[in-house]
């Protein structure tokens, strides 16, 4: 067996493959929104590998799209306990159900529609959260520690203040403001209409800005 | 009515008002939304003239910007979550073994899908050659290797065991100037000598597909 290489038996059981197409594969934009065309070409090869039965190449779309799962995994439920759960069920669940995907949409917004679906499973069946620990392992730039106090404590109000949206509005908060998609997007994703995703916008834009008006 | 000199108070009491409009006649919901969206620097003909929609998309700007400040706040993915769903997925993918002994110590056995790995690795390795996606054995072959060794199987093999032949399929990203079948001639022969030296597989067919092309 040859030396720890990109694509020897790694500790995590993947075949890493992200970095040698480096050039090869353009990467996703971070925090959603529309994907350049190289980018959705870059992912439709992948999808029709793994289609295949490549594993590595799902492993590609693994570390390509899976910090979109857990993170709106996360904003949705509020902890990451239950948000790496979700996760992994939906990157489980769109492997399994990589067969009927048939490009009609971009691999990401597959993505989010089967993790936000996963999600509002896991809030049903759960009483609400009763820790919001969003920030255990945010890495931030650094404009030192009491800055970062203050910004993370912000940002954990935000966080917090999302989580206690009702559903509906949580979801189109989150994937319209935090994942930069637009209306019909959010809308397609949902299974719902653009008027009602507007209108759930609406109304989880007025409770935010008055639960956050202390934090200005 | 609102007063555009303080705009703070009569907007927050505005946001619970079922009306929720300005003095202007502005929809302070749809002023929430341009702000929110970033857009409030962009104004209509009419906010271009009008105090109170200045003040309110001013402030409304304010208010959301911790908002737009979560929403950069990277959130980073974790490990555990990648390695589980990496273990889920291996387990679901229906895999195939090689038996390379079956000795009266005990069975040496090899998945294929770190024969697929030795093989992308070798792959790689020649030069012009850019990505590499490796597979072994379809499952499918898998399956006819069980059912045709059903009744006269080894006990002491598992399950989808194909003994030391291996077919290997490889899907190869070429270099765009470079001669492809040459390219992938050394792959073959590059793929067959590290698996029988890696992995003491005997026979080994490597099906090479260059499926894309690097300018």
């Amino acid at each position: 067996m040859p030396g720890r290489g990109p694509l020897c038996p790694g500790r995590d059981g993947w075949h890493a493959a992200s970095h040698l197409a480096a050039g090869r594969l353009a990467g996703p934009r971070r925090g959603g929104g529309i994907q350049t065309d190289a980018v959705q070409a870059a992912d439709a090869y992948l999808v029709e590998r793994a289609q295949e039965g490549y594993l590595d190449a799902y492993a590609e779309l693994v570390d390509r799209h899976g910090g979109l799962a857990y993170r709106v995994a996360l904003r949705l439920l509020g902890n990451h306990h239950d948000a790496e759960d979700v996760a992994q069920e939906a990157l489980v669940l769109a492997w399994q159900q990589l067969s009927g995907f048939k490009g009609e949409s971009s691999y990401p917004t597959w993505l989010y529609r089967i993790v936000t679906r996963r999600a509002l499973n896991r809030i049903a069946r759960t009483p609400a959260a009763d820790s919001l620990d969003f920030l255990t392992d945010a890495t931030d730039s650094g404009a030192g520690p009491a800055r970062d106090v203050e910004r993370n404590l912000t940002v954990d109000a935000v966080n917090a203040a999302v989580a206690a949206l009702p559903p509906p509005q949580r979801v189109a908060i989150v994937l319209h403001h935090f994942e930069g998609l637009s209306n019909e997007e959010v809308a397609r994703i949902t299974g719902s209409t653009v008027a009602a995703v507007r209108s759930h916008l609406f109304r989880g834009r007025r409770t935010l800005t008055k639960t956050l008006q202390d934090w200005r | 009515m609102t007063d555009p000199s303080r705009p703070d108070d009569d907007l927050w009491q505005l946001l619970d008002d079922p009306a929720r409009h300005l003095a202007c006649g502005a929809d302070v919901d749809e002023l929430l939304e341009q702000a929110a969206d970033g857009q409030a620097g962009q104004l209509t003909g009419h906010q271009r003239d009008c105090p109170h929609c200045q003040a309110a998309l001013q402030e409304f700007s304010r208010a959301w910007e911790p908002v737009r400040r979560a929403a950069v706040t990277p959130v980073p993915f974790p490990a555990a979550v990648r390695n589980a769903v990496a273990r889920q997925v291996r387990k679901l993918t229906a895999d195939v073994w090689y038996t390379l002994d079956l000795a009266d110590g005990g069975a040496i056995r090899i998945a294929a899908h770190v024969v697929a790995r030795i093989a992308s690795e070798a792959a790689r390795k020649v030069p012009g050659v850019h990505v590499v996606f490796g597979r072994s054995t379809h499952a499918n072959i898998a399956g006819l290797a069980e059912t045709a060794t059903l009744r006269h199987r080894d006990p002491r093999a598992a399950v989808g065991v194909l003994g030391r032949t291996a077919v290997i399929h490889l899907a190869v990203a070429a270099e765009y100037d470079q001669e492809l079948d040459a390219i992938a001639r050394d792959v073959q022969q590059r793929v067959i000598a590290e698996l029988r030296d890696k992995a003491g597989l005997r026979d080994v067919l490597v099906n090479v597909t260059v499926d894309d092309i690097i300018t």
